[in-house]
C-alpha cells in the first residue's frame, strides 16, 4: 500500500507538489548526512575547515525546514489529502522536524570542535566516537532510503538498532568518565566530549523517529512509544488477514 | 486588388442574417397589423352605431324633399348611371352616390334610397327635424306638429319639446310596470299554472282517482291563480289604456301627416340641434339600451342582453362540466395508468378529438344527448309533459355538455402537461414524510397543477365561447321568450334554449328581413362578442397567474 | 480482507487488542445498538444489477457515511433503507434490510408506516410551495392530527431542532419557497424530524448549498445525532470525514469498505479506497 504504488493522481499538480516535498526531504536528508559526515570527518582527519563548514551552513537545513514546512501547509490547505497522501505529509512533516534537530546537533559537535583546534585532545577524548559516529550515521542513511524507498521492513530493522548505538554510548561515557577521574584539568574537555557524544546519541534517535515516520506513512500505524516487536507482530497478523 | 465580380455588398447582407431577420421581423409586424386591424375595423363600425348622425334634407331636381341620414356613400362612373336611363351632364366622369336612410317604412316601404349627386339641388340641417325610435316600422324622420292627449289637442302656447320629453317618461315607466306584471308577475303565474296541469297529468299517470283529495288541493290551487291572473290582466289592461293616452302629431318631409302613439315610441330627439355633450349622453343610453336590452324588430333594434347573458351562462356551465371531467382523466391518464401503448394510444385519441369539426359535435349531440339521453331523462322523470318534451329538445344543458365534450381535450391535455411538470422530488417528499400515493396527490401534486388547470380551462373556454356551429343544433335559438336563469324555481332551466352572441351576428346579419338597417349592429355585436371572450379570458388568467406566483418558485 | 466488508462489530474484534484501546471500545460500546442491517441485498435495474450482494450493520445514534464515485449505487442503496425504490418501475430487490430486527421488505409492512419511522432528505431541498409552517405540519396532518395546539408545539420543536426556529420564528406562514436555499434545506430536514422518525437518510444534501450553508448543516447533523441514526450519502469526502462516525465506500454497486471514519480515511485497507479517497485514477 506504499504511495509511491499508487496511480497518479487525477490532479497531476498535486503528484508533483507531493514529490517535490517528497525529494525535498531527501535533499535535506542528503545534506544534513553530508554535515555529519564532514564532522565525523573532522574527528579521524583533525579537518578543521570541515567542522567550519557546518558551524557556518546550518543555516541551510533551516531553511530547507522553513521552506518544506510551508509547503507541506499548503497542500494541507490546497488540497485536504487523505489516506497515504495525508500520511505522507504528516511524515514529512515530522521528518523535516527531526532532520532539522540532527542538523543543529551537528552543529553543535562541530562548534565544540572548533574549540580544540591547538589541542590533543581531539586525538585523545574524540577518536573513540568515530566508529559510533559511523554507525549513526549508517543509521540515518538508512533511514532516509527507507523513506525514499517507503520501505517499513528496512525502517523496522533501523529502528532496532538504536538500542545498539545506545549500548556504544554507554561504553563510550564510561570511558570518557573515566578520563575525567584520572586528570582532574581534563574535566573541561571531557564535558565537551560528553556533550558531543550526546549529541550523537541524540542523531541516532532522531533517524530511529524518521524511521517511525516511515512505518506510519508506509503502515498507518503509530509506533512512538511502543515496543517495537509488538507492533511487528501485529502487522504481520493483519498482513496474514489480508491474504 | 479584388477581382471585379465580387458584390461584396449583398453578399455581406446575406451572410450577416439581417434579411432573416427582416422576414421573422415582417411576419409579426404582418400578424399584428392584421390583429390590430380587425379590431379597430370592428371597433370603429361597431361603436360609430351609436352617435346620433346628422339629419339631413335634400332638394332634389324633380322638387321632390327628402329627409334622412346618409349611411353609406359610393363613386360610381358617369357610364354606369347613363346606363340607367339618367340624365349625366356630359362633363362628368364620375358621380357620387349616397345613400340616405330615410326611415318611414311604414309610409314609403323602404328604409333606404340611393340619391345621385347630381340630382341634388340643396342640403340642409334643418334643427326641427326629428329622429323618432319606434318599437315597430323603424326610425321616423319628419317634424312635428302638436301633441294629443285623449281626444284634445294641446295648445299652441305649451313648450312641446318639454311635453314631448315628460309624456316619453311616463309612457316609460308605465311600459315598465307593464313589464314587470308581462314578464315576473304574469309569468310566474302561468309558470305555476303550467306545473299543475303537469301534476295533475302526473297524478293522472299515476292512477289516483278523479274524486281524490289530490285533486282537489290541485283545482283550490288553480282557482287561486286563475283569480289572480284575472286581476293581473285587469291591471294590465287599465295600462295599456293609460299608455294608449298620448299621441304625437307629426308630418313627414312630404307634409304627409301621422300619428305617432306614444306607447310605440322609445326615443325622440333632434340630432341636428343637439349639442356635443347631449349628443353623447344620447351615444350612452343606446349603448347602455344595446347591452341591457332585449331586442326588438326582429334583432335588428334594441339590445343584445339575452344574448349575452345567454353566452356567458352557457360557459361557465361548460367550465363545470368540462374541469372535473377533463381534471379526472388527466388525473388517472398520468397518474394511475400503466404507460404503456395503450395510453399512448389513448393520448392520440383525445387529441385527435380536438381536431374533429365542431358542426360534428352538433350532430353528435344532437344524436346522443338530445335525443337519446334526453329522451331518456323525459321518459323516466317528466312523462306527465309528454309528447311535448322537457329535456328532450335542445336547450342550455345539452348545449353546455357538447360544447364540454368539445374542449375536453384541451383541459385533458393542459392538465397532463401540469401534471407531468411537477418535480419529482416534491412527490418523493411528500411519499418520504410518510404520505400515500393519493395523499400525496391530494395535498401537494393537485394545487401545485392548478395553474395548468387554468390553462387548459382558459383555452377551452376561448374556444367554447367562439362556437356556433355545433350549438344551432342543441340549444341555441334566434329569440328566446325568457331566460335560462329567473325567479322560478329552479331558478336556473337548464331545459331552455337561449340566445348566443356568434349565433345573433349571424342572424342579424344574413337572416334579418332589413339587413341594410341592421349591419352596424352586427360589427357592435362582434364587438361585444370579443370583449366578453377577452374578459372571460383576462379573468381566468387572472386567477391562474395568481396561483402561479404561489407556486412558481418550486416549478423552475 | 474478506469480500464482503466487515462491519464495525467485526472492526472491534480487530481492535481489541489495538494500540488506542480505549478509543475504540467506547466506539464500538456505543456502536453495539444496531439499527438498520443490510443482508445479502442484491438490486436490480431490469436486468442490470445495481447493488452487489451488500451486507453491512449501520449502528444506531450514529452518523454513517457513504461515499464513491457517481453511479456506485450509494443512493440507491439510501434508497432502500425506506424502500423509495418501490417508486421506480422495474426495480427488482432481493436480500434483506432489517430495521430493529424486522425486514422491511416483508409483505406485512406497510410502507408508508416505514417512511415515518425512516425518514429522507433530498439533494435539492423541496419545500412544498406552502407555508414554513404547513411544511412541517405536513407530515403529522398526514397523520390526521388536528389540534392547533398540538401542531403548533410540534412545528416549533422541530423548526429549533433543525436550528431554524431563530430565523422564521417571526414567519412561520410566510411561503417557504421564500426562504434562501439552506434554510429550504433546514425546513425540510425540520420536516423531516417533526414526525420523530428512528432513522433519517440524508441524500447529499449539502451539494446544492453554498458553504456557509453547509457548515450549518453539518453542524446541525451533528446535533440530530445525539437523537437520531443519520445515514448520510455525500460527495464531498472532507464532508463524510467531518459528519461521520462511519463510513462506507462502494464502488460498482460492491460495497468495498465499511468502518470507523478516522480509520478509514487516513489508513483505509483496500487500494479502491485508498485510490479514491486521494483522488487517483481507479
Amino acid at each position: 500500500m506504499a504511495a509511491s504504488n499508487l496511480p497518479h493522481h487525477i490532479s497531476q499538480q498535486f503528484d508533483k507538489e507531493l514529490e517535490d516535498i517528497r525529494s525535498k526531504v531527501l535533499a535535506m536528508g542528503g545534506l544534513v548526512e553530508d554535515h555529519l559526515h564532514r564532522v565525523l570527518e573532522c574527528f579521524a582527519k583533525g579537518n578543521f575547515e570541515a567542522a567550519e563548514y557546518v558551524a557556518v551552513n546550518d543555516y541551510k537545513v533551516n531553511a530547507l525546514e522553513v521552506e518544506i514546512d510551508s509547503d507541506c501547509t499548503e497542500i494541507l490547505l490546497c488540497r485536504q489529502p487523505a489516506a497515504g497522501d495525508l500520511r505522507l505529509v504528516l511524515a514529512v512533516s515530522k521528518t523535516i522536524t527531526d532532520l532539522e534537530r540532527i542538523g543543529d546537533e551537528a552543529e553543535k559537535i562541530a562548534r565544540l570542535v572548533l574549540n580544540l583546534r591547538n589541542t590533543t585532545a581531539l586525538t585523545t577524548y574524540y577518536v573513540g566516537m568515530l566508529a559510533m559516529g559511523h554507525h549513526v550515521r549508517r543509521m540515518l542513511r538508512a533511514s532516509l532510503d527507507a523513506f525514499a524507498r517507503m520501505d517499513s521492513e528496512a525502517a523496522f530493522r533501523v529502528a532496532h538498532e538504536d538500542r545498539e548505538i545506545d549500548a556504544e554510548t554507554d561504553v563510550i561515557m564510561r570511558h570518557l568518565i573515566t578520563y575525567m577521574m584520572e586528570d582532574a584539568r581534563s574535566i573541561t574537555p571531557v564535558l565537551d566530549a560528553v556533550l558531543s557524544l550526546r549529541a550523537l546519541e541524540r542523531i541516532g534517535d532522531h533517524a530511529r523517529n524518521i524511521c517511525e515516520n516511515v512505518i506510519y506513512l508506509v503502515e498507518g500505524k503509530d509506533v512512538r512509544h511502543v515496543a517495537l516487536e509488538q507492533v511487528e507482530q501485529e502487522l504481520e497478523l493483519r498482513r496474514r488477514g489480508d491474504d | 486588388m479584388d477581382n471585379a465580380d465580387r458584390r461584396p455588398d449583398v453578399r455581406d447582407w446575406v451572410a450577416s442574417g439581417q434579411p432573416w431577420i427582416w422576414l421573422t421581423a415582417g411576419t409579426v409586424s404582418m400578424s399584428l397589423i392584421m390583429v390590430v386591424g380587425l379590431l379597430a375595423l370592428i371597433t370603429l363600425r361597431g361603436m360609430g352605431h351609436f352617435w346620433p348622425a346628422g339629419v339631413v334634407e335634400l332638394s332634389l331636381r324633380d322638387g321632390s324633399l327628402m329627409l334622412g341620414e346618409y349611411a353609406d356613400h359610393e363613386t360610381v362612373t358617369a357610364a354606369r348611371v347613363r346606363g340607367l336611363g339618367i340624365e349625366v351632364p356630359a362633363e362628368r366622369e364620375f358621380v357620387d352616390r349616397f345613400l340616405l336612410k330615410v326611415g318611414n317604412r311604414d309610409v314609403t316601404g323602404a328604409d333606404f334610397r340611393w340619391v345621385n349627386d347630381i340630382d341634388i339641388v340643396a342640403t340642409r340641417y334643418p334643427t326641427a327635424a326629428f329622429v323618432a325610435e319606434r318599437e315597430e316600422w323603424g326610425n321616423f324622420y319628419g317634424f312635428v306638429d302638436g301633441i294629443r292627449e285623449g281626444e284634445t289637442q294641446l295648445d299652441e302656447g305649451v313648450d312641446l319639446w318639454a311635453e314631448i320629453d315628460a309624456r316619453l317618461a311616463r309612457k316609460q315607466d308605465l311600459a315598465a310596470r307593464i313589464a314587470a306584471i308581462e314578464d315576473d308577475a304574469m309569468d310566474s303565474v302561468n309558470y305555476a299554472l303550467e306545473r299543475l296541469r303537469l301534476r295533475e297529468r302526473r297524478l293522472e299517470l299515476d292512477g289516483v282517482p278523479a274524486g281524490d283529495e289530490a285533486h282537489a288541493r290541485i283545482a283550490a290551487e288553480r282557482a287561486e291563480l286563475d283569480q289572480r291572473y284575472q286581476d293581473l290582466s285587469a291591471e294590465l289592461a287599465a295600462l295599456h289604456h293609460d299608455i294608449e293616452r298620448d299621441v304625437l302629431l307629426v308630418h313627414t318631409v312630404d307634409g304627409e301627416a301621422r300619428e305617432l302613439p306614444f306607447a310605440k315610441l322609445v326615443r325622440v330627439f333632434r340630432p341636428n340641434g343637439m349639442s356635443w355633450l347631449a349628443k353623447l349622453g344620447h351615444y350612452f343610453d343606446k349603448a347602455g339600451e344595446f347591452v341591457a336590452d332585449d331586442p326588438r324588430e326582429a334583432n335588428t333594434e334594441g339590445g343584445v342582453f339575452p344574448a349575452i347573458f345567454g353566452t356567458v351562462l352557457m360557459v361557465l356551465l361548460m367550465s363545470v362540466f368540462v374541469t372535473p371531467f377533463g381534471v379526472i382523466a388527466a388525473i388517472y391518464l398520468r397518474e394511475y395508468a400503466q404507460q404503456g401503448t395503450m395510453t399512448r394510444i389513448i393520448r392520440i385519441a383525445v387529441n385527435n378529438l380536438a381536431g374533429v369539426p365542431s358542426v360534428v359535435y352538433g350532430v353528435f349531440g344532437l344524436g346522443f344527448f338530445v335525443y337519446f339521453l334526453g329522451g331518456s331523462i323525459d321518459r323516466l322523470f317528466f312523462p306527465e309533459a309528454l309528447p311535448a318534451p322537457t329535456f328532450g329538445t335542445p336547450g342550455l344543458l345539452w348545449s353546455s355538455v357538447t360544447l364540454a365534450l368539445l374542449t375536453v381535450p384541451v383541459v385533458i391535455v393542459a392538465t397532463e402537461e401540469g401534471l407531468s411538470r411537477i418535480p419529482r422530488s416534491i412527490r418523493e417528499g411528500s411519499l418520504a414524510l410518510g404520505a400515500t400515493k393519493a395523499e400525496t396527490l391530494w395535498r401537494t401534486v393537485l394545487p401545485m397543477a392548478t395553474p395548468a388547470m387554468m390553462t387548459g380551462l382558459i383555452l377551452a373556454v376561448a374556444r367554447a365561447a367562439g362556437e356556433v356551429a355545433p350549438l344551432m343544433m342543441v340549444g341555441v335559438v334566434k329569440l328566446a321568450p325568457s331566460l335560462p336563469l329567473d325567479g322560478n324555481f329552479p331558478f336556473l332551466h337548464l331545459d331552455r334554449k337561449f340566445m348566443h352572441l356568434g349565433f345573433h351576428i349571424y342572424d342579424v346579419g344574413f337572416q334579418s328581413p332589413n339587413v341594410e338597417a341592421a349591419r352596424p349592429l352586427v360589427y357592435a355585436t362582434a364587438l361585444l362578442l370579443v370583449i366578453i371572450i377577452v374578459a372571460l379570458n383576462l379573468a381566468a388568467i387572472t386567477i391562474r397567474n395568481r396561483l402561479r406566483e404561489k407556486y412558481n418558485a418550486a416549478e423552475t | 480482507m474478506s469480500r464482503t466488508a466487515a462491519g464495525p462489530g467485526a472492526e472491534g474484534a480487530v481492535s481489541g487488542m489495538s494500540l488506542h484501546t480505549l478509543r475504540e471500545t467506547t466506539a464500538s460500546a456505543q456502536a453495539s445498538a444496531t439499527c438498520l442491517e443490510v443482508a445479502k441485498l442484491n438490486l436490480y435495474y431490469g436486468d442490470k444489477r445495481a447493488l452487489n450482494d451488500i451486507n453491512m450493520t449501520i449502528p444506531s445514534k450514529m452518523v454513517t457515511a457513504f461515499i464513491g464515485p457517481s453511479g456506485c449505487g450509494k443512493s440507491t442503496l439510501l434508497r432502500c433503507f425506506n424502500r423509495m425504490n418501490d417508486l421506480i418501475d422495474d426495480v427488482h430487490i432481493d436480500g434483506e434490510v432489517r430495521l430493529d430486527g424486522q425486514n422491511i421488505y416483508d409483505r406485512a409492512v406497510n410502507v408508508a408506516q416505514l417512511r415515518r419511522r425512516v425518514g429522507m432528505v433530498f439533494q435539492k431541498p423541496n419545500p412544498f410551495p406552502k407555508s414554513i409552517y404547513e411544511n412541517v405540519a405536513y407530515g403529522l396532518r398526514i397523520q390526521g392530527v388536528k389540534s392547533r395546539r398540538v401542531l403548533d408545539k410540534a412545528v416549533e420543536r422541530a423548526l429549533r431542532g433543525a436550528a431554524l426556529w431563530d430565523e422564521v420564528k417571526d414567519r412561520v406562514h410566510d411561503n417557504a419557497l421564500g426562504l434562501s436555499g439552506g434554510q429550504q434545506q433546514r425546513l425540510v430536514i425540520a420536516r423531516a424530524i417533526a414526525i420523530e422518525p428512528e432513522v433519517l437518510l440524508l441524500d447529499e444534501p449539502a451539494s446544492a448549498l453554498d458553504p456557509i450553508s453547509t457548515l450549518k448543516i453539518e453542524e446541525l447533523i451533528y446535533e440530530l445525532k445525539r437523537d437520531y441514526t443519520i445515514v448520510i450519502v455525500t460527495h464531498n469526502m472532507q464532508q463524510a470525514a467531518r459528519v461521520s462516525d462511519y463510513t462506507a465506500f462502494m464502488y460498482m454497486g460492491d460495497l468495498i469498505e465499511f468502518g470507523e471514519t478516522r480509520t478509514l480515511f487516513t489508513t483505509p485497507r483496500r487500494k479502491q479506497t485508498e485510490d479514491y479517497i486521494t483522488g487517483r485514477y481507479g
